[in-house]
């Protein structure tokens, strides 16, 4: 096995399974362009026969050496960060759910709307982030979203997501509408 | 030359609402160049539909603005906090950030102020005497070909940087190319891995995927520091560089000066692979390479002139030929087209005083980042001094709205997520964030221009390479990627 790991080998099968699902999908439209020799389907191929070859290089690499940096190599910015401890659960449960409150958030946009949305994201992420005295997170959340309507909304006039259930379409109705009488007043 | 350069900064400063517009687009540029989680591009496209109220010259003349003081203003945050405000800024994340955690912050930014204004400054006074010349030049020499060729060439470069071995240094950069073929292909309009989402059909925005690669996966890993106890604020220095510090940088800033410009120029490339080849060169022309990402102020130099400068190369092509060189200049076409107009050739002669407008505007633009970048500089230095759980959620929230409003489309909210939690694993692992946002940025072009030149030169080879930019370009690429495959195979390891 040289110096591989798990984390290697879990590594070069997500590669390959990226090679494998993209090269497969590809017939879906593996169509000839009349005015293109290599049609729909050539650029996309060749990349992936490079990610291959690319993927079996970076794989041999890690069974002769492992994780090692490469000597010479320029732009790393992480070199000296130290490798995460995940055997306390409750440290994988904090990260996870860091990793998972923009995806909750980003999915109820369309029903909930930015105006809705947003001072319960913002509460949850300082939350998220390790702050536990509940004046500041209120403090801080209504400073955020005020920043947030003062100038993408009163300012800017930008077209944030509205929502498309009750009572968070109604709430984001009424934001905007404060905000064309404030409008109308100058 | 002079006459007309007075005669458009005349015509800047003889009308207050001119003067209002370059003032807002000076500020409106650095401040969301600066604001980590949105960019300039983010208020390029709020401001979009409201330009059509405005004089064509004073339309085109704040996108011009934005582009100069926002490219400036895109480094703040690529130095404090690893998040580029601009895929052009990414290479001075390379050794700015570290800099900011030795402490070192306000040589880094007070670097890349001096440095944006020089690299601007001269980029604008070469666009001013070199426009008509260049545009005949790149009419008659540059093509599909030669652009492909830059564009392999470029991706070479990029792919021998970030990396913790050249092995992840190309897949960051093939995975970039792969994204790119999302969506539909640029010769057929066949669409391409929609995985069933119609809204994938115009492919992934790359607003949305460079915040999520950049700006969500650094909260990301900050927030696994945090959850860890890793977590280590960044320290806050406040003192500049010395003028002899900047002084032994003379010869990085004149070289990435000449890379910016030549990048900038050629249509469709833009400032992005202007500051990758001016660190690359940076790094090439250095006796002490392997101080590079770790903190050398030369890289911060290099990158940060490099990009400035392109911003006025990067007009060239636009006003010249029509072509934009990036999604600013893209941006500023719909302006043109806004107003009935075509930028090009004929723009010279139909509306020169537009032109001249532009470009005074731009030459004051880069002496303002000067002057505001070093009043300003101190004051954003303090941003360091908020507690991260606090300037977290207001990055996250910005991001959110920077990658929906330039469509309109919570799936662009969702592919930045999404992209955030890739660029979180791949940055664990050792792989080139930068590079795989310029392959995605690249790939399209790349894509494009190899079909078109394919088809001029009939697929024949020894036509392709009868054009000696193509040939130097390809052979410069080629021995690039060979000199990577010599030292993956050869060199032994670093560090474990």
């Amino acid at each position: 096995m040289g110096q591989l790991t798990k984390a290697h080998l879990v590594e070069g099968a997500a590669w390959s399974l990226i090679v494998v699902v993209f090269f497969g999908y590809s017939f879906e439209f593996n169509q000839s362009i009349e005015i293109y020799k290599f049609g729909a389907t050539g650029w996309p191929r060749v990349i992936l026969l490079l990610l291959l070859l690319v993927t079996a290089g970076n794989f041999y690499y890690q069974f002769r050496h492992g994780s090692a940096i490469q000597k010479g190599r320029v732009g790393i910015a992480e070199t000296d960060e130290p490798e995460t401890d995940y055997s306390d659960p409750a440290t994988l449960l904090k990260v996870a759910g860091v990793l998972l409150t923009p995806f909750i958030f980003a999915y109820l946009l369309k029903p909930v709307g930015m105006y809705s949305g947003a001072p319960v994201f913002i509460a949850l992420v300082i939350y998220l982030f390790g702050e536990r005295r509940w004046k500041w997170i209120l403090g801080i959340t209504l400073l955020i979203y005020a920043i947030l309507l003062g100038l993408f909304v009163v300012v800017l006039n930008a077209p944030l997501p509205q929502g498309n259930v009750s009572p968070f379409y109604d709430f984001s109705g009424f934001i905007l509408k404060m905000n064309t009488n404030l409008q109308n007043l100058w | 030359m002079v006459e007309k350069f007075l005669a458009g900064s005349a015509a800047l400063f003889g009308d207050p609402i001119t003067i209002a517009i370059f003032v807002f687009g000076v500020i409106g540029g650095m401040l969301f160049g600066a604001i980590p989680g949105v960019s300039m591009l983010t208020l390029a496209a709020i401001l979009l539909p409201f330009t059509a109220d405005l004089d064509p010259a004073q339309g085109v003349m704040l996108f011009a603005v934005i582009y100069c003081t926002g490219t400036y203003g895109g480094a703040i945050t690529a130095i404090l906090f690893n998040i580029p405000g601009a895929p052009e800024n990414a290479p001075t994340a390379f050794d700015g950030y570290p800099m900011t955690r030795q402490g070192k912050s306000g040589k880094a930014v007070g670097a890349a102020v001096l440095c944006s204004a020089i690299g601007g400054v001269a980029s604008a006074l070469v666009m001013m005497a070199a426009t008509e010349p260049l545009a005949n030049w790149a009419i008659r020499n540059i093509g599909p070909p030669e652009i492909f060729a830059l564009v392999f060439f470029g991706l070479a470069v990029a792919s021998s940087v970030g990396g913790r071995t050249i092995w992840k240094g190309w897949m960051s950069v093939l995975l970039g190319l792969l994204i790119a073929t999302i969506g539909q292909d640029p010769v057929g309009g066949i669409n391409r891995y929609n995985f069933g989402f119609t809204d994938l059909a115009a492919g992934i925005a790359f607003v949305p995927a460079i915040l999520g690669f950049f700006a969500v996966s650094e909260i990301f890993v900050q927030a696994e520091k945090k959850a860890t106890g890793q977590y280590d604020a960044p320290k806050v220095g406040m003192s500049f560089p010395s003028v002899l510090e900047l002084w032994a940088h003379k010869f990085a800033v004149v070289r990435s000066i000449l890379v910016g410009f030549f990048c900038g120029i050629l249509p469709g490339i833009g400032a992005t692979l202007a500051a990758f080849m001016g660190y690359g060169e940076a790094v090439r022309w250095s006796k002490n390479k392997e101080e590079f990402g770790k903190g050398k102020l030369e890289g911060v130099i290099s990158s940060e002139t490099a990009n400035n400068a392109a911003t006025g190369a990067a007009m060239i092509p636009l006003l010249a030929l029509g072509l934009p060189g990036g999604a600013l200049t893209a941006m500023m076409v719909a302006v043109f087209q806004m107003h009935d107009l075509e930028p090009g050739p004929l723009v010279f002669y139909n509306s020169p005083e537009l032109i001249w407008i532009v470009f005074a505007a731009m030459f004051y633009a880069n002496l303002s980042i000067l002057f505001i970048g070093l009043i300003e500089t101190k004051t954003i230095l303090y941003l360091l001094k908020i507690p991260f759980q606090f300037l977290a959620p207001l990055i996250l929230l910005l991001a959110t709205i920077g990658a929906y409003i330039s469509r309109g489309l919570v799936l662009d909210v969702m592919v930045m997520f999404g992209a955030g939690i890739i660029g979180f694993l791949l940055r664990r692992t050792g792989y080139s964030i930068p590079g795989i946002v310029l392959g995605l940025i690249l790939g399209k072009i790349g894509e494009q221009n190899f079909a078109q030149g394919m088809q001029m030169v009939h697929y024949d080879m020894i036509t392709y390479f009868s054009r000696p930019i193509c040939t130097i370009l390809i052979i410069a690429g080629t021995l690039t990627l060979a000199a990577g495959v010599y030292r993956a195979f050869s060199s032994p390891k670093e560090a474990g």
